[in-house]
């Protein structure tokens, strides 16, 4: 019975948020969005010719309503046309997301397994060297922008100052040695912009861990280290780590994607939103952040009722 | 305060890091009094030029100056890093500290719900839309900045007020009679300084991290320089060969950002009462 | 007169703090003979946890500096183990029952989890054989429904029943010594008493030898054979406990003794304090350092630091002991 009263009351609660995520989305992009009444019609047109344009474009409805045809959109997955394409955003949407969870998949995970195995090391032996080496780093790693190492990785790798083994640009994946070498530079540069604040942020939790009283019984009972890092601090640690992946997912998937495919020119969805916010093709961007919010709202939502799952604690609180 | 000073000095690394940003800030009034860096978009030689004791670092593709732009640079991140801190963290510390002090009631739920609300979406998406919304005016990344980073400060106040408001100099102002509202800005708010301190010197550092990424992607500074502008005219340079411009404003920008990071962990240290007690 | 299996020798510790290096504990030695029980007694932040801490190499090496003749458990010393070899002696020659049962369990794990794996530390065996031991530890402890019990989570259960299910898990492998630091301090009087009357069970059944903290000299009583009077860092009076509550040598030990609230219809509202503060740590008195608060002080109290004068079994650190 709680556990049914909990799942309800974290559904409810996600669809609020939804129900904000998609406003605010529906207020910038469609409502306080460029209007494109004048982009339709010819030179001097007249009032008439305006009124039907508005009317084909639906300015002229109520405001509620708009923005229940923008959620209509969303949850239909009907997107209408691509401003610069003509292309339906639906299936714009279809053909690069994939492209996009291919690229930023294998530097997402590596960058949180190392984090993590770096954040263990720092903090089993907090306050000696290897801690001090692993900090000093991450703070390094902090303070270089994404923009910065994407560059020099490109410098690096991809031309003939230096190494040149990989491909400045583009996207011909059609085998597993076509994907590696086309993913390896824009994993590398996933890898090392999320490192620092992994590390960082994992340590910290570590260190809390570590510090907690149960770790002290453990000792006096003689379990040894790795049993204490490996069965209990990491089991402890589950949530904030699993919290963190859960919420970093649709940064990396989007921003992530945003810089790497521009900069890659990878045609996935970082891309295609790229190019829609130069161009200022609002059908897709309306779609992009819509989308976006909702899934992430999901993420959180499973992320909430997985808590139970892993944490005995959260079904009597 | 007194303490936190003394505690700062004997941090050798957070002592760099002032030094670093002090060095920039005062590079910053340069600019800004009109010292220096007035010439960033003349054109005063010739493309590519290499150092030179006319052009320290060399000239760009039309022939302006990388020192001076560089120069404007730093004065543009503190620009932009004071404006969205600035905003973020009083906006911040308003909402955290009403929503902690009327921690489980509407006040506090509506607050939660917007800070949910813009949480939710991924922050360049966020920025595009304002950007998108406000049909390119020059103040737009700055809205989008502080409209989005001021979540996290929130969250900490809140934290940190729903604890003051247990202890008992609270439950003394409330007995004699003050009003809620004083209590919570004249008595509470001023408890979490140390706090805001340091948010703020990391808000600083994501402020400056970000304008580089939106200047990239063509939705930052829309007049004057900066380095992400410089960065972004300098990926296509470096496969021609000509690293003047990436080398100047990524150096700048470490180097800041560098001691932005030390000076915010260094305050951390200094305020975190919590280890000195023991 | 059995052989001990819990000494220590000359044990001093220091703590860094942000205002500098102190002394938390000066210079103790005492010993435990096998299916003993002997009382640590004093105020909070005397020492007592640091002790016991030490005696387990718990200690933070962070901010804590120690120095020591020996620990022995059962004629080992385990300053001179190896990690490996002293995780062997933890949980099985020598256990500890924490103050705070609610913290001192993994939250995300079973009861049963938690003691079994003890158990399969230490004795190994068979997933079986451990869940067996553990039912029968449980049960031993004065669980009605141990197989219930140990599907349990620390949060489902009261601070008394934590306590009583840390009990089980230290006393599994019946270790020689168990150290139980301050644990009745957290529970209300009537799981107290269930608690004694386990480390009581334990001595009996298995001569476990018992080390018990407290700053109640009640509880103390209830199961101590001898009685250690910690102040300050330093031993000041060890003797048997009969004799303390009789006969108190040391001034600090009488003070304590008649703090002790009586419950008494003859006399209500009737408490005694000792006069004057504990000291801080880092501001101690010259010499002994309880001269400050000491109705018998003469100059000689605050110049030298009173040693053990034995007296039969009677040992007092004072210049002027009480008759």
């Amino acid at each position: 019975m709680k556990e049914i009263s909990f799942i309800t009351r974290r559904l409810l609660y996600g669809i609020v948020l939804v129900v904000g995520v998609t406003f605010i989305s529906f207020l910038l992009m469609v409502y306080f969005g460029p209007d494109k009444t004048f982009e339709l019609i010819g030179k001097n047109p007249t009032s008439q010719q305006i009124a039907e344009v508005r009317q084909s474009l639906g300015y002229d409805r109520p405001f509620l309503l708009r923005y229940v045809d923008y959620l209509f959109e969303l949850g239909t997955l009907d997107l209408g046309l691509s401003d610069t394409s003509g292309e339906p955003v639906e299936s714009v949407l279809a053909r690069s997301l994939p492209i996009s969870i291919a690229l930023v998949v294998p530097g997402f995970i590596l960058g949180n397994l190392l984090g993590l195995g770096f954040a263990l090391f720092a903090a089993w032996n907090r306050g000696r060297w290897p801690d001090k080496l692993i900090m000093g780093a991450s703070v390094m790693g902090m303070s270089i922008s994404f923009l910065v190492i994407i560059i020099v990785l490109q410098v690096f790798l991809c031309t003939p100052y230096g190494l040149n083994i990989f491909p400045v640009r583009g996207w011909q994946v059609h085998d597993f040695s076509s994907y590696l070498h086309y993913v390896s530079v824009p994993t590398l540069a996933l890898v090392l912009v999320t490192l620092g604040y992994n590390t960082r942020f994992y340590r910290a939790v570590m260190v809390e861990e570590i510090a907690r009283d149960h770790i002290r019984t453990l000792r006096a009972f003689g379990a040894s280290s790795f049993e204490i890092l490996f069965r209990h601090v990491l089991k402890n640690s589950l949530i904030p780590v699993l919290t963190r992946v859960m919420f970093s997912v649709p940064f990396v998937l989007i921003s992530g994607s945003l810089l790497l495919e521009s900069f890659f020119g990878i045609p996935g969805i970082g891309l295609v939103t790229f190019n829609a916010i130069t161009s200022g093709d609002q059908p897709i961007l309306k779609a992009v952040v819509g989308l976006t919010g909702v899934l992430f709202v999901m993420a959180l939502t499973l992320n909430d009722l997985l808590y139970g799952v892993v944490d005995p604690r959260v079904e009597s609180s | 305060m007194h303490s936190v000073w003394q505690r700062l000095k004997s941090d050798h690394y957070g002592m760099g890091g002032l030094l670093v940003v002090a060095l920039f800030a005062l590079a910053t009034l340069t600019v800004w009094t009109g010292l220096f860096g007035q010439g960033w978009a003349e054109v005063s030689g010739n493309s590519w030029e290499s150092t030179s004791a006319a052009h320290w670092f060399g000239t760009n593709l039309l022939g302006q100056d990388i020192f001076q732009r560089t120069l404007f640079g730093a004065a543009t991140a503190f620009e932009v890093g004071l404006v969205v801190t600035g905003f973020s963290t009083l906006l911040g510390a308003i909402l955290g500290g009403l929503s902690g002090w009327y921690s489980k009631g509407w006040v506090d739920e509506i607050i939660l719900w917007i800070k949910g609300v813009l949480d939710s979406i991924p922050f360049y998406l966020f920025a595009a839309a304002v950007a998108f919304a406000l049909q390119g005016r020059p103040w737009a990344m700055h809205l989008a900045m502080i409209v989005t980073f001021w979540t996290t400060t929130a969250r900490i106040v809140r934290g940190e007020v729903i604890r003051i408001r247990q202890q008992e100099f609270i439950e003394a102002a409330r007995a004699i009679g003050l009003s809620q509202l004083t209590i919570l800005f004249r008595h509470v708010l001023p408890n979490t300084v140390h706090i805001l301190l340091v948010q703020a010197t990391i808000v600083f550092v994501a402020a400056i991290k970000t304008e580089v990424i939106l200047s990239f992607l063509g939705l930052g500074i829309q007049d004057g320089v900066s380095w992400g502008l410089m960065l972004a005219e300098s990926s296509q340079e470096v496969l021609a060969g000509h690293f003047g411009n990436f080398i100047a404003a990524s150096a700048a920008l470490f180097l800041l950002l560098m001691g932005f990071n030390l000076l915010a962990d260094a305050l951390q240290d200094a305020t975190d009462t919590r280890g000195a007690m023991t | 007169m059995s052989a001990p299996v819990l000494e220590i020798a000359n044990l001093s510790i220091w703590l860094d703090t942000t205002t500098g290096r102190r002394q938390v504990v000066d210079n103790i030695s005492f010993s435990i003979e096998a299916g003993d029980t002997t009382g640590l007694v004093g105020e909070s932040g005397c020492g007592k946890t640091m002790t016991a801490l030490a005696i387990l190499g718990l200690l933070p090496a962070s901010n804590t500096h120690m120095r020591c003749s020996f620990i022995k458990v059962k004629g080992r010393d385990m300053l001179g183990l190896d990690g490996q070899q002293r995780r062997q002696v933890l949980g099985h020659d020598i256990a500890m029952v924490f103050q705070q049962p609610g913290t001192a369990l993994d939250p995300v794990f079973t009861i049963g989890q938690q003691i079994s794996s003890v158990y399969r530390r230490h004795i190994g065996g068979s997933r079986e054989s451990a869940n067996r031991a553990t039912l029968k530890s449980l049960e031993q402890t004065g669980f009605d429904h141990p197989e219930e019990i140990v599907r349990t989570y620390p949060h489902q259960l009261s601070g008394g029943m934590k306590q009583l299910a840390m009990i089980a898990m230290a006393s599994i492998c019946h270790p020689a010594v168990l150290i139980a630091d301050e644990p009745t301090t957290a529970l209300d009087n009537t799981t107290q008493a269930l608690i004694i009357k386990q480390l009581q069970r334990l001595r009996t059944a298995h001569g476990t030898a018992i080390l018990l903290i407290s700053h109640d000299l009640a509880v103390i009583r209830s199961l101590c054979r001898e009685v250690l009077v910690m102040y300050c860092g330093r031993l000041l009076e060890k003797t048997d406990c009969t004799r303390l509550f009789s006969t108190p040598r040391h001034p600090y030990s009488a003070g304590l003794i008649s703090c002790i609230p009586i419950i008494s219809p003859q006399r209500p509202g009737s408490i005694n304090t000792i006069p004057g503060q504990v000291p801080v740590s880092t501001d101690l008195p010259t010499g002994c350092h309880f001269s400050p608060r000491c109705d018998r002080t003469v100059d000689r109290c605050q110049q030298s630091v009173p040693q053990f004068e034995t007296d039969g079994d009677h040992q007092v650190a004072c210049f002027r002991p009480l008759p």
